[in-house]
């Protein structure tokens, strides 16, 4: 995967630069939304205005930096642990397993608290990536999109047992919404596990060095006293455990994991630890506008972050495939 | 790719070999249809005769369609874990029904005229596939794993759009919705069984005159340049059939994601051989067999109307795993 | 007797007696005008005033959309009925026997649903029972319309935690158009599907009356899923909740069988309660 990086080195203006721009936008999107809320009105401390920003507002903020710069990491981690820039959560299965753990969980606990649902649904996407990793590790023959190929047709099994127990159970409808990715259900209260998920991506910077040492190959790493499998297995634990902890509080956000970290590595080069905060600075910056875009778009009404990342991504991925497609090894 | 070097003699017995097992499965396939016709016949059996041949079409069209498209799929990507559906036509096809719903409603969807529907669906598909191949094939390098990728991201992309519809939908439309989106071979009108069946004969004859060049194609793109045989336009001419053929298979019961994959791959397990023309005609017995044995099953035995796509899918699944885990053995 | 439906006109003989029904909500009605039925589909949960024909006594004709052609061929009925669901199997199931397919057509709910319950009435001579339930409901209607006043209402759909909002010219507009609660936010009117919104758009719309569906009642009782959404800072500082008038829907009235005399019944009465 040793590749030129596109611009030089990652210098550190830019990632001030960076966060500065996340700064600005994420202050900005405290005043969008349907309540009256305006700065004027805060500095006056209206008490209607303070409460639309503590219940709704900033945990809304909080929801989406803390899930964007997770999945994008979770991303960037499974990249790099795969070997293969198109192995991400969304394709080797993870947040389809995971969203069968919810499902699960959902029949067999009723609407019981959250906690069991997370844990249902993390023990799930564990088995779920293992699972494909275990595949992954016999197949001899690696190609660059066979594997992610593959990952999205294991998927695609986990997704149609999930659709046939939700269609019998009757919570079709309410697992599409459930698993879906929108931020508008977020309110005070209703986020506050993904933090847990933002101390798990502080746990992948803290093995970055070892993931990369992982990432050059199970002889490269052992040789230099890196215990191959035991860092691969924690990756891919963190990487699992974002996604069903993501699924669970807001719904699948598509594409970030995938785009994002292709994005960082495309400009940055491989080394982890460089593209690790750049990462999670892009993956928070890219779900924070969509989702802003999703809710200036049909105001007052509200498009969900997953509708508009599905349409951004989606042009970003093909661009990516066609125009990069040479400089990521493609040709 | 090594061959062993074959005589005369050994190639026209393992050619006898594979007539054999192609005997024995058009055989099974006889077998099925008809316990599938006469088993538990009571009542009025002169309409109840009806509607099982109904049903048998309808399976034998479908069955064709998949297999053919499978195969074909498969040859050309060179891949044989694919299978055309998860290049967003399924996707495609929930996404048409799920806005129907959502800008009209479920009465819609329940009285229109399926002639105009079904119609409607195969057109939106064929530009669909047609407008992909174009566009990326007129930009670049003949990379079909491009393509297969960017079938997949538009997969995503459909499929994050009718979620959204699904979740406004309110919930009594929600259950027409649902219900069309699984694949059913009960209820299909006669018209467009005899047009889809057109379309489908159509096609596999065309692919029937394509076997030989296929051959060679699957040997790769340097051997067929080599072997004179003009690969990309082979390439395109199979692509055309595929979508054609997905186009119309889903558009009359729905999608069954997985049975090509299931007996494209069966069927080339149990002849032995690349030659298209044998695997073609195994995948497309198979097919048969699989879909009017497993409704039989369903219907007969468990007295289970609807969920023959689902076990499909779901032993179509496992399959494919089964099938990553021995390939990577070699 | 010729009877007009949602897919054309059928001729079917006078008062027919073996009768397949497809639909939950015709089959509510015709048990509650007393009519014998000979096939039902399968269905599951079944509310107690249906739970008989889950029972061997009644044929089993297939599913709630799709029929067993053969059963329903073999039980040789005189009229079948479709609505919904099943109105696909309309043209297949007209070759066995005459077929009538009474959808409701949910833009205009309750002129439509009195259009397809005379048609009952008609078929199985039963009109004047059918008229003085209709007009019951008109009735009463009308006065939960003159008690309504100027009061303003949001119907919202909880499903899988999140929130839609549906106006007027939807499912569940009855409430809006018939029964007289003013729309709370402007411009829900026209589709008939509804819109995503977040708890801030409650909070702004500020509604004197909140009427909430709660799609996710298959998982546990109905309601408790949508309260748990629901339930927060911003939707409790609204008129609605301060005055206890947030109302839980009945899923089996709303929208699992919403085109029976008991239904709209119900329904009217659950709006009429809420404004009392």
């Amino acid at each position: 995967m040793t590749r030129r990086p596109l611009s030089g080195r990652l210098r550190a203006w830019h990632l001030v630069a960076g966060t500065a721009l996340l700064a600005v936008l994420a202050a900005g999107s405290l005043f969008v939304g349907v309540s009256d809320l305006t700065p004027a009105g805060l500095l006056a401390g209206r008490p209607e205005e303070v409460r639309t920003l503590v219940e709704s507002r900033l945990p809304r903020l909080l929801a989406i930096l803390l899930a964007g710069t997770a999945m994008s990491v979770a991303g960037l981690v499974m990249m790099h642990l795969t070997g293969n820039r198109f192995v991400s959560p969304s394709t080797a299965g993870t947040t389809e397993s995971a969203t069968f753990g919810v499902l699960v969980a959902t029949l067999f606990a009723g609407g019981e608290a959250v906690i069991v649902k997370m844990v249902t649904a993390v023990a799930f996407a564990l088995l779920g990536t293992f699972f494909f990793m275990a595949i992954l590790r016999r197949l001899t023959f690696r190609d660059m999109i066979l594997v992610p190929l593959a990952g999205i047709m294991f998927g695609g099994v986990v997704g149609a047992a999930t659709t046939f127990v939700a269609y019998r159970a009757d919570l079709l409808q309410s697992l599409g919404a459930w698993t879906a990715g929108d931020f508008s259900g977020v309110l005070r209260g209703r986020y506050e596990l993904l933090w847990i998920a933002g101390a798990v991506t502080v746990l992948g910077y803290l093995y970055a060095d070892r993931f990369t040492v992982a990432g050059l190959g199970r002889g490269f790493a052992v040789n230099l006293g890196v215990r191959y499998d035991r860092v691969v297995n924690t990756g891919l634990v963190l990487a699992a455990a974002i996604t069903a902890v993501v699924v669970v509080t807001v719904g699948e956000v598509p594409f970030v994991s995938l785009i994002v970290p292709n994005l960082v590595t495309l400009a940055l080069g491989d080394n982890l630890r460089h593209a690790l905060p750049a990462t999670a600075l892009t993956g928070a910056l890219f779900v924070l506008l969509c989702d802003i875009a999703g809710r200036i778009i049909r105001f007052p009404y509200e498009i969900p972050v997953s509708t508009v990342l599905g349409v951004v991504g989606a042009a970003a991925f093909l661009a990516l495939l066609l125009g990069g497609g040479k400089r990521m090894g493609l040709r | 790719m090594t061959a062993p070097v074959l005589t005369e003699a050994a190639l026209a017995a393992t050619r006898r070999g594979q007539g054999r097992r192609l005997a024995v499965l058009a055989l099974l396939a006889v077998a099925v249809v008809a316990g599938f016709v006469l088993i538990g016949l009571t009542g009025n059996w002169e309409y109840a005769l009806g509607v099982r041949f109904r049903k048998i079409a309808t399976m034998t069209v479908v069955g064709v369609a998949v297999a053919c498209s499978s195969v074909l799929f498969q040859t050309v990507t060179g891949n044989r874990i694919l299978t055309p559906g998860i290049m967003g036509f399924d996707q495609l096809f929930v996404l048409v029904q799920t806005l129907i719903v959502f800008l009209f409603g479920a009465l819609a969807l329940s009285t229109a005229d399926p002639r105009l529907l079904f119609a409607g669906q195969v057109t939106v598909m064929v530009i669909f596939a047609g407008g992909l191949y174009r566009w990326l094939f007129g930009r670049r390098g003949r990379d079909l794993y491009v393509l297969v990728l960017a079938g997949v991201v538009f997969g995503t992309l459909f499929g994050s759009l009718s979620s959204l519809a699904a979740r406004l939908i309110n919930p009594n439309d929600f259950v027409v919705l649902q219900d069309s989106l699984f694949a059913s071979f009960n209820q299909v009108d006669p018209d467009l069984l005899a047009l889809s069946a057109l379309l489908v004969a159509g096609m596999a004859a065309w692919t029937v005159r394509l076997t030989g060049r296929l051959d060679v194609v699957a040997l790769g793109r340097d051997h067929a340049l080599n072997l004179g045989v003009h690969h990309a336009s082979v390439v395109n001419q199979a692509l055309v059939i595929v979508a054609v053929l997905v186009s119309v298979s889903t558009a009359l019961v729905g999608p069954i994601t997985f049975l090509g994959l299931l007996v494209a791959n069966l069927a080339r397990q149990l002849t032995g051989t690349f030659r298209h023309r044998t695997v073609l005609t195994a995948a497309a017995l198979l097919s048969v067999i699989v879909l009017a044995g497993g409704q039989l099953v369903l219907e007969r035995l468990l007295a289970m109307n609807t969920a023959l796509s689902v076990i499909i899918n779901f032993v179509g699944g496992a399959y494919f795993i089964a099938l990553l885990i021995r390939e990577s053995r070699r | 007797m010729t009877v007009t439906h949602a897919q054309g006109s059928t001729t079917i003989p006078a008062t027919p007696e073996k009768v397949v029904v497809f639909d939950l909500g015709v089959l509510t009605t015709l048990d509650e005008l007393g009519v014998p039925v000979a096939g039902v589909p399968v269905a599951e949960n079944l509310p107690d005033k249906l739970a008989k024909y889950a029972g061997d006594g009644y044929t089993k004709v297939g599913s709630l959309f799709e029929p067993d052609y053969e059963k329903v061929n073999s039980l040789e009925p005189d009229l079948i009925v479709v609505a919904g669901r099943s109105s696909a199997a309309y043209p297949e199931l007209s070759k066995i026997a005459p077929t009538v397919d009474l959808s409701v057509d949910n833009t205009k709910f309750l002129a439509s649903f009195r259009e397809r319950t005379e048609a009952l009435g008609t078929i199985f001579g039963k009109q004047t029972e059918v008229e003085r339930r209709l007009d019951a409901i008109d009735t009463a209607a009308a006065g939960v319309k003159a008690k309504a006043g100027d009061r303003t209402g949001l119907i919202v759909l909880t499903t899988g935690g999140k929130i839609s909002a549906h106006g007027a010219g939807g499912r569940f507009g009855v409430i809006h158009d018939t029964l007289g609660v003013k729309p709370a936010a402007e411009g829900l009117s026209t589709d008939t599907h509804g819109q995503a919104v977040s708890a801030e758009f409650i909070a702004k719309t500020d509604p004197d009356l909140l009427y909430v569906v709660d799609r996710d009642s298959a998982i546990g009782e109905n309601g408790a899923a949508a309260k748990q959404v629901l339930d927060n800072a911003l939707v409790n500082g609204t008129k609605a909740a301060k005055n206890g008038k947030i109302v839980y829907l009945d899923p089996f009235t709303w929208y699992l069988a919403p085109a029976a005399l008991s239904s709209v019944d119900g329904m009217v009465k659950a709006v009429g309660d809420s404004l009392s």
